[in-house]
């Protein structure tokens, strides 16, 4: 395969191009969804073609094509070197790139049984079993799905990377929707959305639905009934998953060098952080100990090179509250005078490769989710997103949760709906006083992050375990 | 086209008797030139042929869906198809295919625009802004769609659209405009750059306002992504189904003044005319003097409610998302927008939202932030730009009876959270928005 993806780098470098990859996708995927004990979706999918990317001066060109023959192939070359060369006619200052090592290597993710060799019948039953059992018990809307990815990727520079990647993904989830008189409650598990990891069918029977399909449709049933969720300013605690997107939307794109430089401005925002006061500037409270590690065993996004052929490793992004590093690709890591993360990834062979989170985790504390709890005079526990909203430079957001718990003199009493809060990123950080351990600690993934124009989905991690954070702003509602 | 030509000559053949089988087939080259910081910096295009088949037999179903070179001999991916359809439960909602009374050829060959042609696109723009931070993208697609079924069905159209879309940046604003149009060449980019750039001006050195119920006149991207919510929760047949709609046919639920129908023959519209069972799509109302007309149907939540098939299958997307109109115009009303601001008391003009999300689908209850352009009006003048808000708002009530008080008299094509060219909308003056949150939270 490296033969033929050198073939369009070849044209690209020979055309003119400083600088060119392309990576030779084979990516399969499986989609099964479930809805009140019938299957509603069974799909297969699989796709394969090249992308390839030249830099010519200020801008990078890409080009991807479906058609692998040998005249395609250099013609995908030739026209990944003519559209970064149009973008001259808007030029900027050229894009160096930072070093990284030239490596020939290759990776599986490890895993004990892909799940593309799994009987579809047990994949099915499984989903459809879960969501009849809810249903049967009184849920008004039952729902369940599982997805599947198994991505081959040979990646090769023009600089001599010759990476072979295989890379396994699976997940899902399960949710009870219960309809009462103008309103909707939903609970879900693992987590809204389904919880994603690397690694085979072994992933989805961790997962043990059945187990839980009882406590969500009951929970779910009882939500229609219970008080809202109080306004005012409390003590906050949040569930493990919630506050893995906490970290996504507030830590995880605040740090993403690309938007810091403006890159994404126009679309999906910059961020209030700048680059001038790295290693100074305080997001958090000392409890506050955040790393981007695409070395997780497990995790999301653990892989062993990124789509530049970048080493995956462990970055220090917060210690001990105080910034400390940024995620980036080739291009700003140079223009940052920073070190290159191994944090560019791209949705398929289609997409521009990109600055992207890896498994962006909380690393944890050394207390309990009890602890906490017992130590909690008036607060509210909240647990599993539903609702997730956050301004273009990070700071102002508003989150949505499934279920809340009153926290009442150390004890959890009763329950509430439609918990929010709300809250500027740094003082919420800043507030952060007790964060449990290493025993409750999650390796949370979301398979949906949204960036970049064309729209590009990424899957990110983002290990977590519960927290408390004080005199937080919650219970708003329209 | 001579690959879709091949493909359904192969398959037929293949097909064993009593086994249904659709294949639709999506052509297209998307080209993306993106700009910030005032020039170019990402440039790409994709060519892609992408096959969804669907495979129906002793009552159940099997979806595959490939691109054109991972899809091998078509035997044996009629081999795969059926020998995995053994494996799945019975499809107790199958609605059939589409009959081949519906075959449509739409089909034109069209060559992409080159890269020169959206970077100039892009220049004029960035030189309206002056010394302000230019970023943002100009695109330019050709799409064509096949669907074949073993009906006899045979299908095809074809979808050209660009678009421009970009913010300017001053040290304390920012400002927005789009554009869209069928074809590249009729992008005004000095139009949209000024006007971005007007914003971005006027906005310079915001003030913070409390948070509390304000009275608003919403641009087209604002309105645009209401619109699409109560579009894709409410509108969308699948989450009638769902039981988390909020939206009732035939019930009183928007101001009269709303009057929103989904029109694919419109001149200039930019989606396909026909939807991804096969059949031609037709004009229909789904707001009507603020009344609820029709739910966005596929095949499938048809049948399940016992309703006319409205044909808003969605290419690409699978049954459980549902159906979505890609052709919506808001009707516009007679008030330009200086008229608009002139009836204003005391409200704030927000050019766009930003990052909505639902906290309950069935009471359409959203929150979001406002960006790229606000102003406070003041006894119908705008007296000073305004900095981040953000609200909790009923999508419905914000357009419940009584609470629009005006209807712009220009539209134009908008963006929205779910994409853009689906919705031409005008501004729209609303009686009270709730903001629950300033800049400090």
């Amino acid at each position: 395969m490296f033969n033929e993806i050198n073939k369009s780098i070849d044209a690209a470098i020979s055309s003119g191009a400083q600088y060119a990859d392309a990576r030779i996708l084979i990516s399969k995927s499986r989609d099964i969804s479930s809805k009140d004990g019938e299957l509603e979706d069974f799909s297969n999918s699989e796709n394969m073609g090249l992308g390839i990317r030249a830099l010519v001066g200020s801008s990078w060109g890409f080009y991807a094509t479906y058609d692998l023959s040998d005249e395609s192939l250099k013609e995908a070359g030739k026209k990944a070197y003519l559209i970064a060369k149009a973008s001259s006619k808007v030029p900027g200052k050229d894009f160096p790139l930072a070093d990284v090592p030239i490596v020939k290597d290759e990776y599986v993710t490890p895993h004990e049984q892909n799940p593309f060799k799994v009987s579809t019948t047990d994949q099915i039953d499984l989903i459809v079993s879960s969501t009849h059992e809810m249903k049967k018990i009184g849920s008004s809307r039952a729902f369940g799905r599982l997805n599947f990815w198994d991505t081959e990727k040979w990646f090769a520079s023009s600089q001599g990377h010759e990476i072979y990647q295989n890379i396994i993904e699976s997940g899902g989830g399960i949710s009870s929707l219960s309809i009462g008189d103008g309103e909707t409650q939903i609970r879900s598990y693992p987590q809204s959305f389904g919880e994603y990891r690397t690694g085979g069918w072994e992933v989805i029977q961790s997962f043990k639905f059945l187990d839980h399909v009882e406590r969500i449709s009951e929970e779910s049933k009882r939500l229609l009934k219970s008080p809202q969720c109080p306004e005012g300013t409390r003590d906050l605690i949040l569930e493990g998953s919630q506050l893995a997107l906490q970290i996504h939307e507030s830590v995880g794109h605040a740090i993403e060098l690309d938007r810091i430089l403006g890159w994404e401005a126009a679309y999906a925002g910059t961020s209030h952080l700048e680059l001038s006061k790295l290693n100074e500037h305080k997001y958090g409270s000392p409890l506050m100990n955040i790393v981007a590690d695409a070395t997780l065993p497990g995790a999301l996004a653990t892989f062993k090179y990124d789509d530049e052929g970048t080493p995956a490793q462990r970055v220090d992004i917060v210690k001990e509250g105080i910034w400390t590093g940024v995620l980036t690709g080739r291009d700003s890591a140079a223009i940052a005078g920073v070190s290159p993360g191994g944090m560019v990834r791209a949705d398929g062979y289609g997409r521009l490769p990109m600055v992207r989170m890896t498994n962006i985790g909380l690393l944890p504390g050394d207390s309990s989710l009890d602890e906490i709890i017992s130590s909690t005079d008036d607060g509210v526990y909240m647990e599993t997103n539903r609702s997730w909203s956050i301004d273009d430079l990070r700071l102002n957001f508003q989150f949505g949760c499934e279920v809340g718990w009153l926290v009442k003199n150390g004890k959890i009493t009763d329950m509430v709906k439609n918990p929010t809060y709300t809250g500027i990123t740094p003082n919420f950080w800043g507030s952060m006083d007790m964060l449990a351990g290493e025993d409750e600690w999650v390796f949370w993934g979301t398979p949906n992050c949204g960036k970049g124009q064309p729209s590009q989905i990424g899957h990110t991690g983002h290990p977590a375990s519960p927290a408390r954070f004080k005199n937080v702003r919650i219970g708003v509602r329209g | 086209m001579k690959i879709w030509d091949n493909l359904i000559d192969d398959i037929g053949k293949l097909i064993p008797a009593g086994v249904e089988c659709e294949i639709k087939m999506i052509n297209s080259t998307e080209s993306l030139t993106r700009f910030a910081n005032s020039h170019i910096h990402q440039n790409v295009e994709e060519e892609l042929t992408d096959i969804f088949l669907t495979f129906h037999a002793d009552g159940k179903t099997t979806n595959l869906n490939l691109n054109i070179t991972s899809m091998g001999s078509v035997e044996d991916i009629i081999k795969k198809a059926l020998s995995e359809i053994g494996n799945n439960p019975k499809d107790s909602t199958w609605p059939g295919l589409t009959s081949k009374e519906n075959s449509f050829n739409g089909y034109k060959d069209i060559s992409p625009d080159d890269p020169d042609t959206r970077a100039l696109k892009v220049k004029e723009f960035i030189e309206q802004g002056q010394t302000y931070n230019g970023a943002g993208y100009c695109s330019s697609n050709v799409s064509n769609v096949f669907v074949w079924n073993t009906n006899g069905l045979n299908s095809s159209d074809t979808a050209t659209s660009a678009f421009l879309d970009g913010i300017f940046r001053s040290e304390t604003s920012a400002g927005s405009s789009h554009i869209g149009n069928q074809i590249l060449s009729d992008i005004d980019a000095q139009k949209v750059g000024q006007e971005a750039f007007e914003i971005t001006k006027e906005s310079q050195n915001p003030e913070d306002i409390d948070p509390g119920v304000y009275e608003v006149i919403l641009g087209p991207d604002a309105v645009s992504t209401i619109l699409v919510f109560l579009s894709v929760y409410g509108f969308n047949a699948k989450s009638k189904v769902d039981g988390t709609s909020p939206i009732e046919i035939n019930v009183e639920q928007f101001d009269e003044k709303i009057n929103l129908e989904d029109d694919p023959h419109k001149k200039g519209a930019l989606n396909f005319k026909i939807d991804a069972s096969g059949a031609p799509k037709k004009k229909i109302e789904i707001i009507t003097n603020g009344i609820p007309k029709n739910y966005f149907h596929t095949r499938r939540t048809a049948n399940e409610l016992n309703q006319s098939n409205t044909f808003h299958e969605m290419f690409g997307w699978g049954d459980s998302f549902g159906g979505l109109g890609t052709n919506l115009y808001l009707k516009p009303g007679d008030i330009s927008k200086e008229e608009m601001i002139s009836n204003v008391k005391k409200g704030i003009y927000i050019n766009e939202f930003w990052y909505c999300r639902v906290l309950d689908p069935i009471t359409q209850v959203v929150t979001g932030l406002n960006r790229n352009g606000s102003y406070l009006i003041e006894n119908g003048k705008v007296t000073k730009p305004v900095g981040r808000l953000r609200f909790t708002q009923s999508f419905m009530s914000s357009l419940g009876q009584g609470n629009v008080l005006g209807v712009g008299s220009d539209s134009r094509f908008a963006d929205s959270e779910f994409g853009e060219g689906i919705l031409n909308v005008p501004m729209l003056h609303l009686k009270e928005f709730n903001f629950t949150g300033g800049v400090s939270g």
